[in-house]
């Protein structure tokens, strides 16, 4: 079995942990946290913001980032929307359609990142103006009523306590791990993101590479949009609006690197159900909603600085000093 | 004098090449302007009207102050995604200041910028103490910033604030359709173009923006640069913060929220480098009136809000691109 | 060019000839040939800027060369990109290390050309199959599923030595290897490239380390200013002065410079300063007025002893008194406004300069503090009455202050960059390396410039690789090597004589 590289055995460990901690206090604390419908909801959320903090994390394993993944979610539930409740198209179709619009949103953005050399920040700060203005031109920032009830009923179906969408998340995470570590193309990825210089040279398809990343996070982007949409039961085009802080959250607090070559799946997954905890823990406690925000920037801030000191350094040995030790008798 | 000749074919013409074509970038950018005043005022009824041409150049006042305060950031290669935040939470400070403390609005104001310096302060020093990417720890800032604030304010808008301080905003000056904040916003371009061309710390910053390590090898202090330069970013982001609270007549909890990508696009258009070393105050100045050109013309004339937000995207696309294009006619490699 | 006694012993895998590449404002190689045997290890030599690295970039194609023509097994052939080169079977193991610090050393190995079961899907347990045998051919004892971040130095070496082999390298191209490893690691790495000449590879060794030479190599090409100063000598015919005075060159026809004021008293006194353990502490004076010229190869400790002078290296022991005064520098800012030390770095684009910005700020830049008044405004007129005198005293040509210093002249660059210091009325001035990368008669022009800053009682160190100019500029010179001071003379400027000293205390 291959070791899923990429992934800081300690800071995987240490979220795990925290995560249960969080879940046994809240289970504790508030004993509505186990409801159906308590796990239902905090579920649904967790699916739809675990793909958005993955579609950034394609691209910062590329050492670039998207400032565009909500807008691309947003236009593209406005798409499927408008296309299913104005036009008629069937659902199938009108899905398809979307997708492929937010591949294609990725295209652009990984094209004229690789063209022009322009810094991807302000690249993708600047489409993501153009897609959330073209959702505008189309909504004038009014939803879409009444899609199909099949959406909206998959947005509240469950399986016991789980949601439905949550196998579409738990099936594109294990996809997306599988091509990063498994298939050539992800592999190659993520050479251009450890060092661009060496894949250049030994002749790696750096284009396609940089391309790919773009697309892929577009097209999990329009998957979160179409999710929320269905959850929503409407077409609103403020879907995404609020996703730049989550996306980045999920993989710095994971582990990711701005400089690229990391890609921690499993502790973006993890920093994402936490974050969830919060989110979900906050409202059971009834507290200001807005705490949501702070705590998200002090996690941020903490994992960072955490991963910088030597007080990181402290809980990666103690959480896995078991392994570390058995190496060092190994040598 | 063989060298002398030599060296002298070496070097070229009289001007430097990209000081040339930052020279053009600036007067194509006032063409284009005045191009588009032009335009406006043929094509759009009530483009020259007292009431719009008052109203368009406050806006732009409020958007080139916005500007101004991540062209700071830049001017040192750094980037402050915390603009918004700051201005948001300094504007619902000094209303909270005024509407419920019932301070005077001069104090407020004072206590606003205080609060703005403060927490540029608090960026920098996260930023120095821990050698963390200034992208990754404003992002965070901004979170905890206008989280912070959404909590003390209850996300409840301060509406009723005084007539003196609302109505500041609403004067004339001298008979014309300007008002007071943009008498501010020139008084602030006036003083950043002093700092940059006559202060050593202006200069010390523009010095740490083009090349950290050669800055600190000439024996300037880096990290104290850096602390003056977030500080003054957050101070200018308050004062962008107290301009639109004036403005709207109402400090609001989403005061801020949207101004990530405006604070870019005016200092970006008028030719600051995005990677440090190279700010263009005027630049900023007309960039941001540009956008408050097309945003208010296009309204005019009737074309769909939406565009503008395109055309806002497109322009920042524009103007990155000519900023390459200036570095490389400069032979300048980064 | 030297008699080539058997030079028909082995097959001739790879031969230039003619090679020339020109690059803006510099010929960095000119008439460049070397030929390269099946089973031999050729040593490259030459100090800095002599072209080596242009060299292999051009074999490698990373460059295509202006003039010449490369043969490879009799036929012409040339490269268009690294790639070309990979597939002809060169392979080169870079200073910098390219590699995927994340990814696994088997994964490193076939990088390019992972296994694959079907669908594209990465084949693990294929690639570690795979790469096992390269593995194990350079003997690095690590796993293949050792991520190559958890390497040393040295074993990173290893595994590009291993992936070239595995490209079915040829020719195989070695940068230095030996800049950054321990003696042992050495020793280890030599045993590897003495099998890989017995599997018949043709090697390229290029070190600055001539005991290394005469350990491995069969064979020695020298380039000096990016010509040959030899071609394909047996190393077994030369000896070490003779490959010394191939590589620093006879000194080109110098005009001797007039005489200046005999040196004051001590300004600077180093006494046993050690910034490693490595170091055996290093001893020196420098007098009011002098030219103290520190001589030695590249690796000697030289930029070390320089960068700990002004505090940028932290001093393990030993001290330093200025002016008599016992000083703990801690940084370049006390170093300046204190001590009156300025450090002109070797390194003028990323240390020195601010490219991107004028001429007046670039030279101003030391003295800000300074020239403040009201607490922060700089008056443009003092400003340039402050750098006036430096500018012109160095004679910087540029059309106005307002020039930006990256489109001037390397020798207006280096001018500009000891200006600033003068301007701050540094009254020592370390200058490393001053005329790298300057074509000669901006060198000699260089060189009365920092001659008559001595005569105006200026004191400078002058740190430098090139043996003409240490001799032709110092007053008295010292000789550095493995991070000690292995020998102190007076400066008679007779270049005959004092190489020949030198050369005795480097062998």
């Amino acid at each position: 079995m291959p070791r899923l590289r990429g992934v800081a055995p300690g800071l995987a460990l240490g979220l795990l942990v925290i995560d249960l901690m969080g879940m046994l206090v809240l289970s504790v604390v508030t004993p509505s946290f186990l409801s159906t419908y308590n796990l239902f909801v905090t579920g649904r959320d967790l699916s739809i913001l675990l793909l958005v903090a993955l579609a950034q994390m394609v691209v910062l394993s590329l050492g670039q980032m998207n400032l565009s993944i909500g807008s691309i979610g947003g236009l593209v539930a406005i798409i499927e929307s408008g296309l299913m409740v104005r036009y008629g198209w069937p659902v199938p179709i009108a899905l398809v359609a979307g997708l492929l619009l937010g591949i294609v949103c990725g295209v652009i953005n990984g094209v004229l990142v690789d063209w022009t050399k322009i810094n991807s920040f302000v690249l993708t700060l600047a489409t993501s103006y153009v897609f959330a203005g073209i959702n505008l031109g189309i909504t004038h920032a009014t939803p879409f009523y009444h899609i199909p009830s099949e959406i909206s009923s998959f947005g509240q179906a469950r399986v016991g306590p789980f949601p439905l969408m949550a196998a579409v998340t738990v099936v594109l995470t294990v996809l997306l791990a599988g091509f990063l570590y498994q298939v050539v193309l992800g592999r190659q990825l993520l050479a251009v993101g450890g060092n661009q210089l060496a894949a250049r040279l030994s002749g790696l398809p750096v284009r396609r590479a940089v391309v790919t990343a773009h697309a892929i996070s577009g097209f999990l982007a329009a998957v979160a949009g179409t999710l929320l949409m269905a959850q929503l039961g409407q077409g609103q085009p403020t879907i995404g609006a609020t996703w730049v802080l989550p996306s980045f959250a999920g993989p710095i607090i994971g582990g990711a690197a701005l400089s690229g070559g990391s890609a921690p799946v499993i502790g973006t997954v993890l920093a994402m159900v936490l974050i969830s905890l919060i989110d979900d823990g906050l409202v059971l406690v009834n507290a200001d909603p807005f705490w949501v925000q702070f705590l998200i920037g002090a996690l941020i801030l903490g994992a960072v600085v955490l991963g910088r000191t030597r007080l990181g350094d402290i809980m990666t040995f103690l959480l896995g000093a078991r392994r570390a030790s058995r190496q060092e008798l190994s040598r | 004098m063989a060298l002398r000749s030599s060296l002298g074919a070496q070097i070229g013409g009289r001007l430097s090449r990209s000081a040339l074509v930052r020279q053009v970038a600036l007067l194509a950018l006032l063409i284009v302007t005045a191009g588009f005043w032009i335009f406006f005022s043929v094509a759009a009824s009530g483009f020259t009207s007292d009431f719009n041409l008052f109203s368009l150049l406050r806006f732009a006042a409020i958007q080139i102050t916005i500007g101004f305060a991540q062209m700071v950031a830049l001017s040192i290669g750094d980037m402050n995604l915390a603009v918004g935040a700051i201005g948001g939470a300094t504007g619902m400070f000094a209303g909270w200041a005024m509407q419920t403390l019932g301070l005077p609005p001069e104090v407020a104001v004072l206590f606003a910028l205080a609060v703005g310096l403060l927490l540029g302060f608090g960026n920098a020093l996260l930023i120095t103490w821990t050698r963390i990417n200034s992208f990754i720890v404003t992002l965070a800032t901004a979170s905890l910033i206008t989280g912070a604030m959404l909590i003390l304010t209850h996300a409840r808008p301060f509406s009723e604030l005084p007539g003196s301080f609302t109505s500041f905003s609403e004067m004339e000056t001298a008979g014309l359709p300007i008002s007071p904040l943009v008498l501010v916003m020139l008084a602030v371009a006036a003083a950043l173009f002093f700092l940059y061309r006559n202060l050593s710390l202006g200069r010390e910053m523009l010095a740490v923006g083009a090349n950290r390590q050669a800055a600190r090898m000439s024996g300037l202090s880096v990290d104290r640069v850096v602390l003056l330069t977030h500080g003054l970013s957050g101070a200018l982001a308050a004062t962008a913060g107290l301009m639109a609270i004036a403005a709207d007549h109402t400090a609001s909890p989403s005061l801020g929220s949207d101004w990530l990508l405006a604070s870019f696009v005016s200092p970006a258009i008028g030719g600051t480098l995005l990677s440090g070393g190279l700010v263009s105050v005027p630049g900023t100045v007309l960039g941001g009136i540009l956008l408050a050109t097309i945003s208010n013309g296009l309204l005019l004339v009737n074309i769909d809000n939406f565009w503008i937000t395109v055309f806002l995207g497109v322009v920042l696309l524009l103007a990155v691109g000519l900023d390459r294009l200036t570095r490389a006619a400069g032979g300048v490699v980064s | 060019m030297s008699a080539e006694p058997s030079a028909l012993a082995r097959e001739v895998r790879l031969e230039v000839s003619g090679i020339r590449k020109q690059f803006p404002g510099v010929v960095a190689l000119d008439n460049v040939s070397l030929r390269l045997r099946a089973g031999e290890i050729h040593a490259l030599l030459g100090e800095n800027g002599a072209g080596k690295s242009t060299l292999i970039k051009i074999l490698t194609g990373v460059y295509q060369p202006d003039e010449g023509e490369i043969r490879l097994d009799g036929a012409q052939v040339r490269f268009a990109s690294p790639r070309s080169a990979l597939a002809a079977g060169i392979s080169v193991v870079h200073q910098e290390r390219n590699l995927i610090p994340q990814f696994t050393v088997a994964e490193n190995i076939l990088l390019e050309r992972l296994p694959t079961r079907g669908l594209q899907l990465v084949d693990h347990a294929a690639i570690n199959r795979l790469a096992k045998p390269w593995i194990d051919m350079v003997s690095l004892e690590a796993a293949p599923t050792k991520p190559v971040s958890e390497l040393s130095v040295a074993q990173m070496q290893l595994v590009e030595i291993a992936k070239a082999l595995s490209l079915q390298a040829r020719i195989l191209l070695m940068d230095e290897p030996t800049a950054a490893i321990t003696p042992h690691e050495v020793g280890y790495l030599f045993r590897i490239l003495d099998d890989l000449r017995r599997r018949n590879v043709a090697l390229v060794f290029v070190s600055h380390k001539l005991e290394e030479v005469f350990e491995l190599c069969d064979r020695v090409t020298v380039l000096r200013d990016g010509r040959n100063a030899s071609a394909d000598l047996e190393v077994a015919s030369v000896d070490q002065d003779r490959l010394v005075t191939y590589m620093i060159g006879r000194a080109e026809v110098i005009s001797r410079l007039p005489p200046k004021p005999d040196p004051g008293e001590a300004v600077l006194e180093v006494k046993g300063l050690t910034t490693d353990p490595r170091d055996r502490g290093i001893s020196l004076e420098l007098r009011k007025g002098e030219v103290l010229g520190i001589y030695g190869l590249v690796g000697a400790g030289r930029s070390r002893l320089a960068k700990a002078l002004v505090g940028e290296i932290k001093m393990t022991g030993g001290e330093v008194r200025i002016r008599g005064v016992k000083a703990r520098i801690k940084g370049f800012r006390e170093a300046l406004e204190r001590h009156r030390i300025g450090y002109v770095s070797e390194d003028r684009k990323q240390e020195g300069l601010i490219l991107l910005h004028s001429v007046r700020s670039n030279t101003s830049i030391t003295i800000w503090r300074r020239l403040r008044s009201f607490g922060q405004w700089i008056r443009r007129a003092a400003e340039d009455a402050a750098i006036l005198p430096s500018l012109r005293q160095l004679d910087v040509r540029s059309h106005s202050l307002s020039q930006s210093v990256g489109t001037l002249s390397g020798g207006n660059q280096q001018k500009v960059s000891i200006a600033k210091w003068l301007a701050a009325k540094a009254e020592i001035l370390i200058i490393d390396e001053p005329t790298v990368g300057i074509d000669i008669k901006t060198k000699a022009a260089l060189h009365e410039l920092i001659w008559d800053l001595a005569a105006n009682g200026k004191s400078v160190l002058l740190i430098s690789s090139d043996m003409p100019e240490v001799i032709r500029l110092s007053d008295r010179i010292l000789v550095m090597r493995n991070h000690a001071i292995v020998g102190e003379m007076p400066n008679t400027h007779e270049y005959e004589e004092m190489s020949e000293s030198i050369m005795a205390q480097l062998s």
